[in-house]
């Protein structure tokens, strides 16, 4: 009896984990974006080497990019961005770890725009910081892919800004993420 | 009086002019040059070896740098800026050398042998737990062969 107890616990458990596995998503070439605007100039730069997990079954949602890989239209930007703000030799890599807490909201059968709640917490400059913001995911012939903004204040991850650009750089900085997901293989 | 006042006046217009002249070329002064640089020689097996075993080495001898990486094309996208992805086959299953190419007109498919020339971003964990790799990558790449 004991013996086939133990058995059908295995089972269930194997057998939630494959459900949970087959529930996978990610990529590895999303895109995140910043904006920041002011009324002497408008910055904007792109990564587009985001590796990003999905979970669906779980909401649980990673991302990680390397700080180095923003391309800004102008090249004294980017030295700017990857040496005095973000120092990107000591801190080379952000992330963003968190769940999609109404993930049960979406339904990967119906084809739609899901409004969704993210919460979780961001890494970056040797800082992390809990945020929360909402998402949309999209679901059109079974493919996945999500979209979300926040803001983030610098002060908050200690990013100092000379005064001799203070009127060039928002205090807070407009984040977009976008991903187009991809099915995880069961192998 | 006149004539020293009209000289610093003259001398003081100059600085301004140059100064502006500098601040300018500074601030607009192009994009690191790629296709052309210099660069450091790999195979895609190795460079992600390097980055998997000795990150401190392999952050040394490829970070930042224009490196040119040969290998095995394993799959051919294009991303949400239609710019065109490659990846490189390694020898760990799923992991990629995922390079990010500069230009699109490259008639790049899955199977053949090439080199791209590109600066070397790093490597990215993924997640283990969920068997999925990490990927090195290489941004602004050229077709080199």
């Amino acid at each position: 009896m004991k013996r086939t107890i133990i058995i059908l616990c295995i089972i269930v458990l194997s057998g939630s984990y494959r459900s949970s596995y087959g529930q996978l998503y990610f990529t590895k070439n999303g895109k995140i974006s910043f904006y920041s605007t002011t009324p002497v100039e408008n910055i904007s730069a792109d990564n587009n080497q985001v590796l990003s997990v999905l979970n669906m079954e779980t909401g649980s949602l990673q991302f990680s990019l390397i700080n180095n890989a923003f391309y800004f239209p102008k090249a004294k930007m980017q030295e700017d961005f990857n040496e005095n703000y973000m120092e990107s030799d000591k801190y080379p890599k952000s992330a963003f770890k968190g769940n999609i807490t109404d993930i049960g909201s979406v339904d990967l059968s119906k084809d739609g725009n899901y409004i969704v709640h993210i919460k979780g917490e961001v890494t970056m400059h040797g800082v992390t910081k809990n945020i929360s913001t909402t998402g949309n995911i999209k679901i059109k012939n079974g493919n996945i892919s999500a979209t979300a903004s926040f803001k983030v204040l610098l002060a908050d991850y200690y990013i100092k800004i000379p005064t001799i650009v203070t009127d060039k750089i928002a205090r807070d900085i407009e984040v977009t993420v976008s991903c187009n997901y991809e099915k995880k293989s069961s192998n | 009086m006149r004539r020293k006042s009209r000289n610093l006046l003259f001398i003081f217009t100059g600085l301004a002019l140059c100064s502006f002249v500098i601040i300018y070329l500074v601030w607009n002064k192009p994009h690191r040059e790629v296709k052309g640089a210099d660069s450091v020689e790999t195979d895609a097996i190795s460079l992600y070896n390097s980055f998997t075993s000795d990150a401190a080495k392999a952050k040394a001898d490829f970070l930042d740098k224009v490196i040119a990486v040969s290998g095995l094309v394993q799959a051919v996208s294009v991303n949400q800026q239609q710019q065109q992805i490659v990846l490189l086959k390694t020898s760990v299953p799923g992991a990629s050398v995922n390079c990010t190419m500069e230009q699109n007109r490259n008639k790049i498919k899955q199977g053949d042998k090439v080199v791209l020339k590109g600066i070397c971003s790093g490597y990215i964990g993924g997640d283990a737990e969920m068997g999925i790799p990490g990927d090195v990558f290489v941004i602004r790449c050229y077709l080199s062969m």
